[in-house]
């Protein structure tokens, strides 16, 4: 896993350098050595002889599509795994950039490894972590540990059927095979037979968690409206104040405000410092977007989103 | 305290059809029970989502949409649009824990007065047997720490530390 | 003479303190996830952990606080107060950082002009016990900031946990009223010295090495400098650093009004969100990260060190650890050394803004 690693790092970077030199793009948007193990970060290049400094291994978990709206007046080349290539289908739908402004550089994902997971299986703190193999190698003051990869994968990772970039001006790996480690989550479908109080139960108690920092909704690319419903003060829809039925009502329209327009890579999860069970509410509306519409976001360049659109032959049996 | 217990219903009726359609069940005298509150909209396309959640969030027991049948929008596909929006927002309100029934949508025409009485019939029913909104309304302000001290005249409450 | 305080005695003493105090003490939410809170069961208290999510001062000053309620019921307007405080409080387990917060903290609601009733209601009587930190993490830098992993400054009572008991100290005439509680015994000579190889071991370990000294000076000519153009790029604009820290401390207050009554809440704001400063008008003296960046980092190592004589960090490292995209507060402490600012100069093109 290591190597195919290397050989993606190498390509970006290769890659990065060209388009920097021909100034195709004006920056490049993609993953650099973060500051403790675990971590990478998001790294931004100008100086073709810079780019050295970006990187590839099984821990670029952000989602760069995020970055697009701040270098919106640039052209941007930008590394982008198969979430982050959907997510800027899925705004290109929206019309939030011009044609020809971005360069995506694709990389067919190796699923991403959840870094707490890993903090977890280990005592004490982690001061070294590297790939080797099929393996995640920890060490700290103490031990040494060796983690298989593939038990640490994000949730988001697990499901994900689509980690090939669905499009991309070019292919720096080669595309992987398309299957999802697991159909659906096991917590989220032990969730949906719960009964209707117990799931309340567990939302509530998800939510109460929160702390309203927004990271959810920063981390996410399909977030940017001008104004979001939660600072909006006329109308004001909601208090800022941590009373539960605030905090669920965030989380509620967060989420169904991403209704077909989700890829499910997971950002907000991801970024939640409280560890917030987050993707458990969108992977519920994709899901009913596929059912109902037979839609999946950012995966046809030219489909609208499903809201934004209709059928005339739409379900409607529950409606009196 | 069940027995009194009336439950508050939030109407949300379109201009053309439905709102018309209350206005006929009201003309010609059909009854229907007293429960339902009524908010005219221009479409029922024009719903946000935000206006089902923040009625809910104020203690309404439940909300009623309703719009033109399919077909018979007066801006065309208004309805349509609607339609999808309740169909998703609907699923994932009951995912969430919300009871069945709580929201419900309906189509009624500008000629169905007769409809519209029977739609708030079931609709009030319904709601009758899920008893009062529990989850999600927001509660009257959770008491922060410390003794609550009354006061009297406003002047009291001036700044502590002069 | 040294006390200590058995762990199996520890559910007990919390219990004899929860009749006479207010105990709020780490507790978790879920795995990995925890918050200061009221205790209502001694069990709940999670001392296992190291610093938790969410500072210590949520105690004294509260995400979401209501400064009083109104009503009005005919034509008589009825206001009710909620500064008071029922019971004197008790933090257990804060760390030297977070101890090391509160006192920064004092120094800005209780200082010489401004005193804030609601924040000194609940701060003073409070007493701070503080637990040694025997395992600094690799993003800690408290000795950095002025602090270090065993400061005992601020505290009034100091544990430092040997794996089966606590070596007790008592520091303050506050701490001192407990001298004679029945579930402090002596320490022997063994413990003592295992107290001080902890100590000397965890103290070498706490990154001392980023350059906050000096700071506010360096700093001095920043405001327009190109540094704070690359510095943001990463920020995403939540709030999880200023939320999170210790020492932050900016509010909004807010009515929240129904028909006849409502409640005037003050809730943590954060520089960081553009609401923050935007203008009735629309007009955002903040307009984009940048501004806002600077802002947080300014306000910390510029501002904050005029106002009040130190800087408003305390090294805990939390704003790294749970940074969604890793933008880390060490990194551009190093970046206004003078080493520095040479290489910001080096990188940014100025013709490119």
């Amino acid at each position: 896993m290591e190597e195919r690693s290397k050989a993606i790092q190498d390509r970006i970077r290769e890659k990065a350098r060209e388009l920097l030199l021909n100034k195709t793009v004006d920056l490049i948007i993609g993953f650099g050595e973060g500051s403790f193990p675990l971590r990478t970060t998001p790294r931004f290049i100008r100086d073709p002889e810079k780019t050295d400094r970006l990187i590839w291994n099984s821990f670029c978990e952000n989602n760069l599509a995020t970055y697009l709206h701040k270098f919106n007046k640039f052209k941007v080349g930008i590394v982008v795994k198969g979430c982050d290539a959907r997510s800027v289908i899925a705004l290109s739908l929206e019309k939030r950039f011009k044609p020809d402004q971005l360069f995506l550089m694709g990389v067919p994902c190796q699923r991403m490894v959840d870094r707490r997971k890993v903090k977890r299986a280990v005592k004490g703190e982690i001061l070294r972590a590297f790939e080797q193999g099929d393996q995640i190698v920890v060490e700290g003051e103490e031990f040494k540990t060796i983690l298989k990869r593939d038990d640490f994968f994000y949730p988001s990772c697990q499901v994900c059927i689509h980690r090939n970039p669905i499009q991309a001006d070019v292919l720096v790996g080669d595309p992987v095979e398309e299957s999802p480690l697991i159909e659906i989550h096991p917590e989220i479908q032990e969730f949906a037979k719960k009964s209707a109080e117990e799931r309340w139960k567990y939302f509530e108690k998800e939510s109460s968690r929160c702390i309203r920092c927004y990271a959810c909704r920063e981390a996410c690319p399909m977030c940017y409206c001008a104004e979001c419903f939660v600072d909006s003060s006329n109308p004001k829809w909601i208090e800022k104040s941590l009373s539960p039925s605030d905090l669920e009502f965030y989380h509620i329209v967060r989420a169904y405000h991403q209704t077909g327009r989700c890829t499910g890579c997971g950002a907000c999860e991801r970024a939640c410092p409280m560890e917030i069970r987050l993707t458990y509410l969108t992977q519920k509306l994709n899901r009913d977007v596929k059912e109902l519409f037979n839609y999946e976001t950012g995966i046809d360049t030219k489909t609208l989103p499903p809201l934004s659109t209709y059928d005339m032959e739409d379900k409607q049996d529950f409606i009196k | 305290m069940t027995d009194q217990w009336e439950p508050k219903i939030l109407a949300f009726l379109c201009n053309w059809c439905s709102y018309a359609g209350a206005d006929l069940a009201g003309t010609a005298r059909i009854q229907y029970p007293p429960n339902i509150r009524v908010i005219r909209v221009p479409c029922s396309g024009r719903i946000n989502p935000l206006f089902i959640l923040k009625a809910l969030q104020s203690g309404i027991d439940g909300v009623l949409v309703s719009g033109c049948h399919p077909g018979d929008c007066h801006y065309l596909s208004g309805n349509y649009i609607g339609r999808r929006k309740s169909a998703t927002l609907k699923r994932f309100l009951e995912y969430l824990g919300f009871e069945e029934g709580r929201v419900q949508f309906s189509w009624v025409s500008a000629a169905e007065g007769g409809k519209f009485s029977q739609v708030v019939g079931e609709v009030v029913q319904d709601i009758k047997k899920l008893g009062p909104a529990q989850r999600f309304v927001k509660k009257e302000a959770q008491g922060s720490q410390g003794s609550r001290v009354q006061v009297n005249s406003i002047k009291k409450l001036g700044p502590s530390n002069p | 003479m040294t006390l200590k305080l058995d762990k199996k005695d520890l559910k007990a003493f919390l219990e004899t303190l929860m009749d006479e105090y207010d105990l709020f003490a780490p507790v978790q939410l879920a795995e990995g996830v925890s918050i200061y809170k009221k205790i209502d069961r001694p069990d709940d208290v999670d001392l296992s952990t190291s610093n938790p999510q969410k500072p210590a001062k949520e105690v004294f000053f509260p995400q979401s606080e209501t400064m009083f309620r109104y009503e009005k019921a005919g034509k008589q307007q009825q206001m009710t107060s909620t500064e008071g405080v029922e019971k004197k409080r008790v933090i257990l387990g804060a760390r030297p950082c977070d101890i090391q917060a509160v006192s920064i903290l004092d120094d800005v609601f209780l200082g010489k002009e401004y005193k804030d009733v609601y924040y000194g209601n609940k701060r003073n009587g409070t007493t701070l016990i503080g637990l040694a930190c025997n395992h600094p993490l690799s993003t800690c830098f408290c000795p950095s900031a002025g602090g270090g992993p065993f400061l005992r400054k601020g505290s009034d009572i100091f544990l430092i946990d040997l794996g089966e008991t606590f070596i007790v100290e008592l520091l303050t005439e506050k701490g001192m009223t407990f001298q004679k509680n029945k579930f402090f015994k002596e320490a022997n000579t063994k413990e003592i010295s295992l107290a001080q190889e902890i100590e000397e071991k965890a103290s070498k370990k706490a990154d001392a090495s980023v350059p906050i000294e000096g700071i506010d000076r360096r700093s001095d000519l920043m405001m327009e400098s190109p540094f704070w153009d690359r510095m943001h790029e990463k920020c995403i604009g939540c709030g999880v650093c200023t939320f999170l820290c210790p020492t932050c401390h900016c509010f909004d207050i807010v009515d929240e009004a129904l028909t006849n009554k409502g409640q005037r809440v003050r809730n943590w704001d954060s520089c960081l969100f553009p609401l923050y400063s935007q203008e009735t008008s629309g007009h955002n003296p903040r307009p984009t990260g940048r501004e806002r960046t600077r802002q947080r980092l300014m306000h910390k190592f510029n501002y904050f060190p005029k106002n009040f004589g130190r800087v408003a960090c305390v090294g805990c490292g939390r704003c790294i650890l749970y940074c969604p995209v890793n933008f880390d507060i060490r990194q551009a402490i190093n970046l206004t050394s003078a080493k520095g600012i040479r290489k910001v100069k080096d990188q940014v093109d100025l013709t490119r803004r």
